[in-house]
């Protein structure tokens, strides 16, 4: 059938071929909902939630369509999101259609998308990966996500060095709170949702892990939902008189005039020690970005030293 | 008018004892129950005493008084302005299910609150009362308008006020999942929470509740003319619209005052009047008193509850509104027990006159339906947007679009045309225009599953998804013939038992809701209706399945035009009451399940669809059945479109889209009507 030097052009090919994946493999990875496998390194890569967003945006890799882009621009902000990324429609619904339109060549979801799981695998490789998830820890499992991406997109070294950078900021801003002695009383962490309730950052959830590596106590010693919060009246802080309160901005207005009128909050023992806190915005529910800027707050706020109202 | 003596035991001229035992009891239990928590670090003088007194240098004396004491006070204020409010309400509408909620002024007061959160947060922080007032007031302005012309017939009036809640509540729901970060407040708000740090919402608020207390109770005499029913009163001279208006009004003063204090804690001004009346609270005066006791005792107690809740568990706020949706459901449950077996429905009578325009050819009428709902599948199929713009899909590439487009469509449309059939089921079956798949609690049922599963953070794939809706339907209609096996499924008996039903799911929603803004958008999400997510295998069997039971139905249309004309007539007319009924409702059952898995719990196309059919003149079960089937899979196939299209890439969930346009429809139908 053949000629002898078809022949032989065939097994030079063939053995070309064989070293090819020392270059580009068709690589596997298992994830939440199977195995991945990828022909070559994805270069068109779409993230369905913010999470995911941020571990792209810090390995380097410039997502070609993400979920609810707006939002991500006024709640996440850090890392920046470049102009031209497409929106993709919001984070609990994405379209569909639009996602196919990017003809992306890997998706990044959790398995808040598990219904979903097959249409995407119809559109491309999907790789399933829940930062939060009831019972995961989020710190560890959004390291796994940006490692295995890092993987996956060819930057291990860049991913790499992110989490050193965020292991040696974590180490710096500890030294900086021991060394002015301020890692004493616990600190109950905090967001406003009005005059009488608050948002309360539990031990199950992303913020502890920057409260672990700073030598702090977390006041609240609940589980809260998998997001890691609980949503309390601001009676529950009540029996934590020996903490410290960080409110996260941003507060509604009007609402230090409303606590300075209440008894009830200037008696609270935190503002009667002028221990509260306020520090700038900071996402709670994305990846590992977040606890390095929360660490930096965190000390920035603490070494400033506090006051007995919000802003 | 509702007859009052089809509730009440008769021939007793004095009030039983046990109501004031009854109110004694819940006041006495719920009062010690909320006090236990602090006996072991204040003795009782000084727990008495933190109503109005405190040791500044005792922090725990300083908590009674300004968290525990105020949040107290604040119950038992709030719930008797909603016992109030909802007992001159049931004696306003002569319904025994209407409350504030009815007349859909906390959705109108959650409309305000939430259009001043997102554009003038200012406001908001100046006065809660005022955006909710002014949403109430909007929500009740819309009712009276659309029913001035048909002099506030009870049931017209409770028709107008269910609509405009549902359109209220779906505009609410669409900036919920749009801008759900800017709105966390809001989820709180719409659970209820009694959290108090102050006295000062107290302060602020009794002088409030006593005006208009007093002032509904200076009405009470007009109302107890009213009772003599319409046209005794007015040979009387009392001026029934302008009492009616008036009465109405404080309603929407007192309860819109009381919740945007604290939320939606709905179901005390339903349940506070139904509870006075089975312990045989009779006489008009009779009824506004204990009714306002009763709803102080109630809300003090599910408020309680809701405290050690919060306490006991991992300490996240389990809102009031919760509990006193946990209440309220065997309340309904007990009205279901004490009510005499009687025909005589909810706004049965005074049946809407002007709701029955002239008949008109089916053919016509269908043949219209069909040409638009194959138009939609033409411009859903090939006109839409895509990331740059808009462009038209040539037919020859639909089977790539199909994909994307395709199954959604399929599955909206048959959802709808499920729902169209089960609706015109329950209605004729009730001879009840309120009736709808919704009322029955099938989708209700299927809804508890689904936010339990988003409570405990499982995830299932699709197929687990619909199992588990499926199981949930299943086991409420379970419960639904259970309880309407006693009551030989009287049309009544029904619909309360699927309020009763509609209520648990309302309180795990609540806790969803409150527990945190993106876990409650995916619900949302869910219950709304997402399309997006139907696979075309399920699109076919779904298919499969529809024309099987349509199919079905075409045995039953006999049974269901004699079964109005009341149970005697229809026995001896040759027809097994109990064995068709019975056959109805798993029929309906069936089809709201299937229905719901795809298009959520709450789409409101099941009362809708029936309604245009009537609307367009089709009066015979058949011809209704087959109007409202394609009435209702256009309503869902253009909403499927549109919640895909209008804000791409975002979409909205289908359900939601169809409660607006269906709801809109529905409003100009009923103000035309009105005036022809």
């Amino acid at each position: 059938m053949f000629t002898r030097s078809e022949r032989f052009w065939r097994y030079s090919a063939a053995l070309l071929l064989s070293l090819v994946p020392i270059f580009a493999s068709a690589a596997s990875w298992q994830h939440e909902q199977g195995t991945l496998t990828l022909e070559k390194t994805p270069e068109r890569v779409i993230a369905l939630n913010w999470a995911a967003t941020e571990a792209l945006l810090l390995l380097g890799v410039t997502p070609i369509g993400v979920a609810d882009r707006d939002g991500y621009n006024v709640w996440v902000k850090e890392p920046e999101l470049p102009e031209g990324v497409a929106n993709i429609g919001t984070r609990v619904a994405p379209s569909l259609e639009a996602i196919a339109e990017l003809k992306p060549d890997l998706i990044v979801t959790s398995s808040e998308m598990a219904p979903a799981a097959n249409l995407l695998e119809r559109i491309a490789p999907t790789y399933v990966v829940s930062v939060y998830k009831q019972g995961s820890r989020p710190f560890e499992k959004a390291s796994g996500m940006l490692t295995t991406l890092g993987d996956m997109l060819n930057r291990e070294k860049r991913a790499e060095a992110v989490l050193n950078d965020i292991d040696q900021t974590l180490q710096a801003q500890r030294r900086r709170l021991e060394n002015a002695g301020l890692t004493d009383r616990p600190v109950a962490l905090m967001n406003f949702l009005d005059d009488r309730h608050v948002r309360v950052y539990a031990p199950n959830g992303l913020f502890q892990s920057a409260l672990n590596a700073l030598g702090l106590e977390n006041a609240w010693p609940h589980s809260g939902n998998y997001w890691g919060f609980s949503v309390v009246g601001l009676e529950a802080l009540a029996p934590y008189r020996d903490s410290r309160i960080v409110v996260i901005s941003p507060t509604l207005p009007g609402l230090s005039d409303t606590l300075a009128n209440s008894p009830f909050w200037t008696y609270l023992p935190p503002v009667q020690r002028d221990q509260v806190y306020q520090i700038d915005p900071v996402w709670p529910f994305g990846g590992v970005f977040p606890v390095k800027r929360l660490a930096t707050l965190l000390a920035d706020g603490l070494l400033a030293g506090g006051s007995d109202n919000v802003r | 008018m509702y007859a009052e003596s089809t509730y009440s035991p008769v021939g007793r001229p004095s009030l039983p004892a046990r109501v004031p035992v009854a109110a004694a009891l819940i006041w006495c239990s719920a009062f010690l129950a909320s006090a236990a928590p602090w006996f072991g670090q204040l003795d009782v003088g000084a727990l008495i005493a933190a109503f109005w007194t405190f040791e500044a240098n005792d922090y725990a004396s300083v908590l009674a008084h300004y968290s525990w004491a105020p949040r107290v006070a604040i119950a038992v204020l709030i719930g008797c302005g909603l016992g109030l409010a909802g007992a001159v309400t049931q004696q306003i509408l002569g319904n025994p299910l209407a409350s504030p909620t009815t007349l859909g002024v906390e959705a109108g007061g959650q409309f305000g609150v939430t259009v001043a959160t997102m554009f003038f947060p200012g406001l908001l922080a100046f006065s809660p009362d005022l955006v909710a007032v002014s949403g109430g007031l909007l929500a009740i302005g819309l009712v009276i308008a659309l029913t001035w012309r048909l002099g506030f017939s009870p049931v017209t009036v409770i028709l107008a006020g269910l609509v405009v809640t549902f359109f209220l509540g779906a505009v609410n729901m669409a900036f919920l999942l749009l801008k759900g970060e800017w709105l966390g407040n809001l989820f709180i708000w719409g659970a209820g929470s009694l959290v108090q740090n102050n006295w000062q919402p107290f302060m602020e608020l009794w002088p409030r509740v006593l005006v208009l207390g007093v002032l509904m109770i200076l009405l009470m005499r007009p109302l107890q003319v009213m009772q003599l029913g319409q046209t005794s009163a007015r040979s009387l001279g009392a001026k029934v619209g302008l009492i009616r208006v008036l009465a109405l009004f404080l309603v929407v003063l007192m309860s819109a005052t009381v919740v945007s204090r604290v939320g939606v804690v709905a179901f005390i001004g339903l349940a506070a009047p139904v509870l006075a009346r089975l312990l045989g609270a009779r006489t008009l005066p009779e009824r506004l008193i204990w009714s306002s006791l009763l709803g102080a005792g109630l809300l003090l107690l599910a408020d309680t509850l809701a405290h050690w809740a919060s306490t006991w568990g991992d300490g996240s706020l389990v809102p009031t509104g919760t509990t006193t949706a946990l209440i309220g459901g065997p309340i309904i449950l007990l009205a279901l027990q004490g009510l005499k077996n009687t025909h005589h429905m909810p706004g049965q009578d005074d049946s809407p006159a002007g709701f029955l325009p002239k008949r008109r050819s089916t053919l016509v009428i269908g043949g219209a339906i069909a040409a638009l709902l194959l138009s939609t599948i033409g411009i859903s199929m090939g006109w839409s947007p895509g990331l740059d713009e808009w462009s038209w899909t040539p037919i020859a590439q639909w089977h790539e679009a199909w994909v994307w487009r395709g199954p959604r469509l399929l599955a909206a449309i048959l959802a709808g045309v499920a729902l169209g059939l089960a609706g015109t089921l329950i209605q004729r079956m009730t001879g009840n225009p309120m009736a709808s798949p919704e009322m029955l609690g099938i989708s209700g049922g299927a809804a508890v599953v689904m936010v339990l599963i988003v409570l405990f953070g499982a995830d299932i794939g699709r197929a687990g998804q619909l199992g588990a809706a499926t199981l949930g339907a299943a086991a409420a209609l379970g419960l639904l013939i259970m309880l309407a096996r006693k009551h030989r499924f009287a049309g009544n008996q029904l619909l309360l038992g699927g309020l009763a039903l509609y209520v648990f799911m309302d309180a795990g929603l609540r806790l969803v809701m409150a527990s945190g803004g993106t876990v409650a958008s995916q619900l949302l999400n869910w219950m709304y209706g997402s399309t997006w997510l139907v696979s075309e295998a399920e699109a076919l069997g779904l298919l499969a399945l529809i024309v099987l039971i349509s199919a079905g139905l075409l045995v039953i249309i006999r049974p269901l035009s004699i079964l109005p004309l009341g149970e005697t007539s229809a026995s001896s007319l040759g027809l097994p009451v109990t064995k068709v009924r019975l056959l109805l409702l798993l029929l309906a059952a069936l089809l709201t399940a299937a229905a719901t898995v795809v298009i959520g719990p709450l789409s409101f196309v099941g009362l809708i669809a029936p309604h245009l059919a009537r609307v367009l003149g089709q009066q015979t079960v058949g011809r209704q059945l087959v109007v409202a089937a394609l009435a209702g899979g256009l309503l869902l196939g253009v909403a499927d479109y549109l919640s895909r299209t209008v804000v791409y890439p975002n979409q909205l969930p289908a359900g939601l889209l169809a409660a607006l346009v269906g709801g809109l429809y529905f409003l100009w139908g009923l103000s035309r009507h009105g005036r022809a």
